[in-house]
Parts: structure tokens; sequence; C-alpha cells
């Protein structure tokens, strides 16, 4: 995906929605390595893999066993395998590529951050984080599950004594929540707890190598890892998030830590934690929005870490900001009046996924603007008029002079026409290593005959042949047709869209956010309904790429009746 | 293999010629193109008989013919794993044929004038197909959606074409231009444009994506660094004023670009020389369709109406004087 003509301030942070996917009520996501695909959780159990590029629907994974609403999916570094965890106590891992269900394992209590064990390719371990104490690593293999330490207990110190806000007023054993994630290569466990410190835990002999203090003491609710491992982000309970720069190498961390804690023998117990913590993790940047004092919500960075982003927890809002690594809030993105559950950044590409309580996910992404000399090199875009002043000679008739331009190409020089460049985005895939980025496209075959069996039903989503578009079905009808119509009202008549645009089930929409409209309203231009055959209405608005339309994205008319 | 790309003056000498091994005949009218599977076991055909023939590679035997274009079709593309077809035609659909039961399975509308040329995507979820109503459509294997519409052109679009990962999308156009867009926003990222401006007749991307391999209506071929928007190799020598005749990459023993041309031969130039090192006689009308086998020193050629075959040609490894 790194070719160099594309767009160099790729870098960037989305500020609009493009588009929202609907499948069933879906609560989580997550994004493969390569942001080929995403995983979503529903609230009946089953997980939607969709495919990004298309924005439909790759693969269902159902199980009969598995009903309980999903509270998060998380992928194996390959993508052959996910891990989902639910509210009936499991976590299952399912096998992507054939949709079977590998391993099942219940616990005690609901999980509600399951990670695989990020270095290996085909996991076994995974780092579950239930609700109300402290995380666990399970063996999906064997069930067989260890509690990761807390807190380090020393002589004199308070070992698992309870911060005062967590207790209940009946005397109850309160919550210590904790949240916990691998480092890059799961050697180690970052831990965050209750009394607003970080462990770091050795993943294969539970040693807790390190504690960092942070400041305000107030409990950690997220701890997460930049993609490259260099930067590590908490959010407390004391709305605050902290980035935190990581000194440790990442490769043979873990082994790094003992050699550390061997060497310092000025300190003993928990100050020699500390110190060798503050080899660890250095604090970088602190972010919090000083007006409001908002709590934060599923805080992440984007995929070249320049960028945290952090959703607003007040209820009912869907609020996104965006800060750079500097510190400095770039931007607050709004979304609907539905609250958000959940965020996701895109690996590679500055586009964020969130998921919305209403079981929808909205993808935002830059707002672009047409760049006029990728039609027409020769021409160049000026921000304000130039006065131009011509040369002396500049109308002359000039004989002949142009002719020896072709000469000056060297055409002997050596070309290389079969090496493929090393996609630097991703320096850490092993060549023996299959990844798997797409899932096998098959095409749904055209029903030939009515498509009674297609709207209303988001029922039948186990029949996977009905879950794609019904515009295939419009397709095989209209497959024998001649010039589509140009009334856009005579075409709805002719299909079911009418119907199938009511349904939650099946297709996806595009609902542009308000500033969208805003902007498409002062270009003048009035959203189309989204129908395929009309394509000569589609073109002959798009034809000459008018900077808003986006290349054919067509709007509903329906939907743009709820914002105006 | 390696001294063919070295030394120019004996890059002929060389070469080992291909010579004629099958005609395949069976078509009812002009063959319009022929693409080889990815993995090099079959042969499809297409052809304004309205019909698709496949292949087998092994015997060259006819597979299969798939029907059910209600014009002729002007050309077909595998599916990376071979399991699908999809063909453009003149009745403005594309259609997917599943091989396996060498049915028709998916038909897409949309287009408004002739389906030109269409192409699958490595990972082979989306298709793109280009058409003389001027437009580049991106279509959803899986469901048959229209993904996007591009403006791509003001004439007649006459190839399109992914390059080695699906990110980029190069289409050309008898208004002289090669476009490549970005295939996951649609976006137009370059127009590669010389100052005659020649119907481009063909373009395509080079293995590892970094050229663009363009023909045009001046009997000339141009490979572009098109991040440059510069070209580097001209490669003339045939005739082709008139058709939209594809060229072909040969990598399997020697670089090579291969063509078809309207004096009913087929050309071979090296890469790196651009001198012509073969001219594959045989075919009584104009060569229309080349491509090359993905593994295997063989070239398949389609002509003409007045010819109406296809042509398999290999490399013959027996009576050859030098070593490599």
């Amino acid at each position: 995906m790194n070719v160099p003509i594309i767009d160099p301030l790729q870098g960037d942070f989305p500020e609009v929605i493009e588009e929202y996917l609907q499948h069933g009520n879906m609560k989580c996501i997550a994004f493969n390595r390569r942001g080929t695909l995403l995983a979503a959780g529903c609230a009946d159990g089953s997980c939607v893999i969709w495919d990004f590029e298309t924005r439909g629907v790759a693969k269902e994974l159902r199980d009969k066993d598995c009903i309980a609403p999903i509270t998060s999916v998380c992928w194996s570094k390959y993508g052959h395998h996910m891990l989902a965890s639910a509210t009936d106590k499991s976590l299952t891992l399912w096998n992507v590529v054939n949709g079977e269900k590998i391993a099942r394992v219940t616990l005690q209590q609901t999980t509600l951050h399951a990670r695989l064990h990020p270095g290996s390719c085909t996991p076994s371990v995974c780092l579950a984080c239930p609700l109300s104490s402290a995380p666990i690593l399970v063996d999906l293999n064997t069930g067989s599950s260890t509690v990761l330490p807390v807190s380090v207990s020393d002589a004199g110190n308070g070992t698992t004594a309870p911060h005062q806000r967590n207790k209940f007023s009946d005397g109850s054993p309160p919550f210590t929540p904790t949240a916990a994630t691998f480092n890059r290569y799961g050697d180690l466990i970052y831990v965050g707890n209750s009394k607003g410190e970080i462990l770091i835990v050795d993943s294969k002999n539970i040693r807790v190598h390190a504690i960092i203090p942070i400041s305000g003491g107030s409990v950690v609710k997220d701890i997460v890892f930049s993609r490259n491992g260099q930067y590590l982000l908490t959010n407390s309970n004391d709305r605050v998030i902290r980035v935190y720069e990581n000194l440790v190498p990442r490769k043979g961390a873990a082994k790094e830590l003992e050699a550390m804690r061997s060497l310092d023998d000025e300190f003993q117990g928990i100050e020699k934690l500390k110190v060798v913590g503050s080899k660890c993790l250095v604090l970088f940047r602190e972010f919090q929005d000083a007006v409001t004092k908002i709590q934060w919500k599923a805080p992440c960075f984007s995929g070249d870490g320049e960028w945290v982003i952090g959703a607003s927890a007040s209820k009912g809002e869907h609020k996104l900001y965006i800060w750079d690594r500097a510190g400095y809030l770039v931007k607050i993105l709004e979304g609907p009046k539905e609250a958000l559950i959940d965020l996701a950044w895109h690996p590679v590409r500055p586009l964020v996924v969130s998921v919305s309580v209403a079981g929808l996910v909205y993808i935002w992404a830059k707002d672009y603007t047409e760049n006029w000399s990728a039609f027409a090199p020769d021409f160049k875009e000026l921000e304000e008029n130039e006065e131009y002043v011509e040369r002396e000679d500049e109308f002359d008739l000039m004989p002949e002079s142009e002719k020896a331009k072709e000469l000056d190409i060297n055409q002997d020089e050596e070309v290389d026409i079969v090496t493929i460049e090393k996609d630097s985005a991703f320096s850490d895939s092993e060549a023996s290593q299959e990844e798997l980025c797409f899932l096998p496209a098959i095409p749904l075959p055209d029903i030939p005959e009515q498509q009674d069996k297609c709207f209303g039903s988001s029922s039948k989503l186990e029949d996977s042949n009905h879950s794609g578009s019904p515009f295939s079905i419009e397709a095989a009808q209209n497959g024998q047709a001649m010039l589509p119509t140009s009334s856009p009202l005579e075409v709805v008549g002719n299909s079911t869209a009418e119907e199938v645009m009511g349904t939650t089930g099946l297709k996806r929409k595009r609902r542009p956010s308000a500033k969208g409209l805003e902007l498409q309203a002062e270009k003048g231009r009035k959203p189309l309904t989204k129908i395929k055959p009309s394509a000569k209405l589609s073109k002959s608005k798009n034809k000459h790429g008018d900077g808003l339309d986006t290349n054919g994205f067509v709007f509903e008319d329906d939907v743009t009746d709820e914002y105006l | 293999m390696a001294a063919a790309s070295t030394d120019g003056g004996a890059a002929a000498a060389t070469h080992q010629p291909y010579v004629l091994r099958e005609t395949l005949v069976g078509h009812k009218r002009a063959v319009s193109s022929v693409k080889f599977s990815p993995d090099g076991s079959l042969l499809a055909s297409a052809s304004a008989d309205k019909t698709l023939r496949v292949w087998s590679t092994a015997d060259l035997s006819l597979c299969a013919e798939l029907s059910g274009h209600d014009e002729g079709v002007s050309d077909v593309s595998f599916s990376a794993d071979g399991r699908y077809l999809c063909s453009a035609s003149d009745d403005r659909t594309i259609r997917i044929w599943d091989l396996a039961t060498a049915a028709p399975l998916k038909t897409f509308t949309g287009h408004t004038n002739y389906a030109f040329c269409c192409s699958f995507n490595p990972q082979s979820n989306m298709i793109a197909s280009g058409s003389f109503d001027e437009t580049v459509r991106v279509w959803e294997v899986k469901s048959g959606k229209c993904l996007r519409v591009l403006p791509a052109h003001s004439e007649p679009v006459t190839a399109v074409d992914f390059n080695h990962d699906g990110s980029l999308i190069v289409s050309s156009s008898y208004d002289g231009l090669c476009r490549i867009w970005d295939s996951a926003t649609g976006h137009c990222m370059k127009t590669l444009i010389d100052d005659e401006s020649p119907p481009v007749s063909f373009v395509k991307f080079s293995p590892n994506g970094k050229f663009v391999l363009a023909a045009t209506l001046d009997s000339t071929l141009r490979l572009w660094n098109f991040s440059a928007g510069k070209f580097l190799k001209t490669y003339t020598g045939h005739i082709n004023s008139k058709f939209c005749i594809p060229a072909a990459f040969s990598v399997t023993n020697g670089k090579y670009i291969v063509s078809g041309s309207e004096d009913n031969c087929v050309y071979l130039w090296e890469l790196q020389t651009r001198k012509i090192v073969q001219k594959l006689k045989g075919h009584t009308d104009t060569v229309i369709a080349v491509s090359c086998h993905p593994s295997e020193n063989v070239v398949a050629s389609g002509a003409l109406g007045k010819d109406k075959t296809v042509k398999i040609w290999i490399q013959e490894d027996e009576d050859q004087k030098e070593a490599e």
C-alpha cells in the first residue's frame, strides 16, 4: 500500500464521516494487522468480518453455542485466528479462513477485553481482562488460567488495600478494575492497576519486573501500546490520558528487564522495581480537557503513532478528540447523537472507525478535495492570483527548436520490471509466514426470480446467500434491460430499494455528516438516489469530477431529510 | 538467462525463437482477447461471436464454451485463484462465470455503452471495467454492487489494469491520456501525457507495479515511470493504428515485450535494448490479442475475422546453438 505517488499527506487525521456499515447490532471492532479486514462482534454472539476495501461483508462467524453479546474481538498476528469474548464468560477462538470454532473456554467472569498473544502466528495464550478483578493469562488449549499480580506486596506496604473510591457501601469486595496489554512481541505484559501504577510483568514466569507509579494514583482504565511499540498510553480515572515513551528495546524486552534487575543491587523490593520502572517508561505527554474535564473512553494511537484519539465518555455523546504528539488538541469530531462504545484507528490510513450504541459502525475519513493537477499535469494550482509577466520572446515564432526534446531521455538505461519493493510500514513481516489479508470473495449468484427473500430479512442472516446486497438481484432482473431510465422515481419503483432502505439487516448506506451536507448545499448539488442501474443519472452528474462528489458516492434522498 | 539482458548486440542471437505449436480453431467470428489463467493451466479466449472459450494448456483441448452475452465479447480476465472469469461485452454488461460449472454467475449492469475492458484485482474482490461511456467502474465481486464510477476520460476507455497489490488502477483512452487511480478511494493520482497525444489503445502495469506499458495508435509502445511522469523506453517497428492491441511482459526466460500487430505478426522486443528479436508469422489477419504464460515460455495470440483462430507458440528447447 505504500506507493510513492499516493499523497504524502496521508499521515493525517480524519475529518468527516464517510460512510457507515450496518449488519446486525455491532458492539466492538478490531482491524487486522494491515487494515484490510475489520472484525466486529455483535450482540447476537456472531462476529462479522468486513472486507474494508469494498466495505462489504466478507464472512460471518457463527456458532450455535455462541449467542451471548460479544465484548471484544482480537486478531492474531497474521490474521488467521480471531478471539472473541462474550458476556456469558466465554472466550472463543475462531479460525477465520474456514469460519470454524477452534476452542472455547469459559472463565469465572465475563471478560471485557481479550487479547491474543501477539508474538506467535497460531497463538494459544491470551490475556483476558475481566470487569472486576485482576487480568488473567488463559491457555486456550488447556483452559488453564493464571492470575496476574496487580500489585506488589512488601513489608509494611498495603497489598490489595482497595482504593477509597471503589468500596461498595455494603462492604462487599470492591471492583479492582485493571487494564492490561501485551507489549509488541508478547514477552511482557503491562498492567495498570487501581492504585494508579503500571506493573511490567513477564508473561512467561509471571514475575513483576518493574513498577511505574502514575502521578495522581487514580484507577487505570485503559492501557494501550502504539503499533510500533514505541509509545504507551494510559487512561486514568482522573480524566487524563498519559502518553509514555517506551525505553525498553522492542525485541528481547523481557531479557533486558531481567538484566536490569540483577544489575541494580542498591535497592530492594518495591524501590528496586520502581527504579527499574523509571528506566522503562518515561512520561511524555498528558492530555485532558481542561474545560469540561470529561472522562475518556477507548483511547488509542494512530497507525504511525503521530496522533492520539480519545472518545468522550459522557452520556450519549459521540465525540472524538484528536491530539498530536506535541500535545495540542487538533480536532474534535462530532458524530451522530448515539453514544460511542468502541473506537479504532486504521493501521495505515488516516481513517477512524467508531461504533455507536445503535450497533452501527461509522467510518471517518479525510475530507478530500480533488487534486486537479493529477488530472492535468501541466496545470499548477494557485492559491491566489498571480500576475503573469511574459518573456520578451514569448510570442515570437520559433522554428524547429522543440524537436530536440525527445532525445534527452536515455533510453538505454536498464529498467527493472520485476523486483517488488518491500513495504516499509510493515517491517516485521516474516517472509515465511503467510499473512491473511483478504478472504476469498465468492460471488453470490444472481437470483433470477423475485427478490421476496431479500428484504426485511435481518433474521435471515444465517443464510449467507441472502446477506449480499439486494442490488445484485436487481442486476439480474435488469440484466437484459436496455438503457436505464433517467427518472429516479421510476427506478425506485422498479426495485425493492424503497423497502430495503427501511430494513436494518442487509445493505450499507452512506450517510453524510452534518458538515458534509452543509458543503453539499453550498455547492448547490442535489443528492441522488442510489440505484445501481441509473448509471446515466450518476454519470452525468459525476462525470466532470466536481470536488465534493467524490467520484461516484451517491447519497440517498430519504436520509438527508433527517438532517435538513 | 542472464546473458540476454546485458549484451545488446548479441540479444537477438541468444533469443530462442518461438515456433507455432498449435492453432486452436472454433470461434465463429473474430477473436478479441486471450488470457492465461494465473496458474497457467487454462487459456481463455473471447470472441465477437458472443462466446468465451476455455482451453486447457496441457493438451490444448477445449474445456468449456461459455455463452450468455447478447453481443460480442471484448475482453476476458481470470480471478487470482483461477476459479472465475469476468468478461466485458458490447451488451453493456460485465459477467462473471464460474469455471467449475461453466455457468454464468453474475451480471453487472451499469455501463451505458459498450463495456470494453475488464480486470480482476489481485485479491479478486473487485473488478474494474472500462467502457465506451468514458467511465471506469469498480464493482464488488461478492455482491455485484458498483462501488465506484470514476469519471476517467473524455473518450472511450480502452484498457484498465490493477497493479500487483491492487492499490492502483491505470486506465487509458482514445483521448490520449493514461490516468492512475487510487483503488481504495477512487481519487486520481496521476495523468500521463505526452506532447502529442495519439489515442492510447492499451495500458498495463509492469509486474512490480513501478512502470506502465502504454500502446498508442501511432505504432508505438512506451514504458513509463509513472511516478516521474516520464517514459523510459520506446518500442516500434510494428503497425498499430486502428485496433486496440494489447501487449504483454514475458519474464519467464529473459525479459521481453510481446505485442500483436496489424501486419498479422506477433512482435517480440527485448526489454532493455528495445530491439525486435522475433516476428511470429502465421496469422492471416491482425493479431488483436496476446498473452504470456505465467511460468512457461508459451505465448498465445488471437486474430481478427479473417483468421478467427488462437495460436499457441512455444520455445523449442532442442535445436539451439548457444548454451544460454
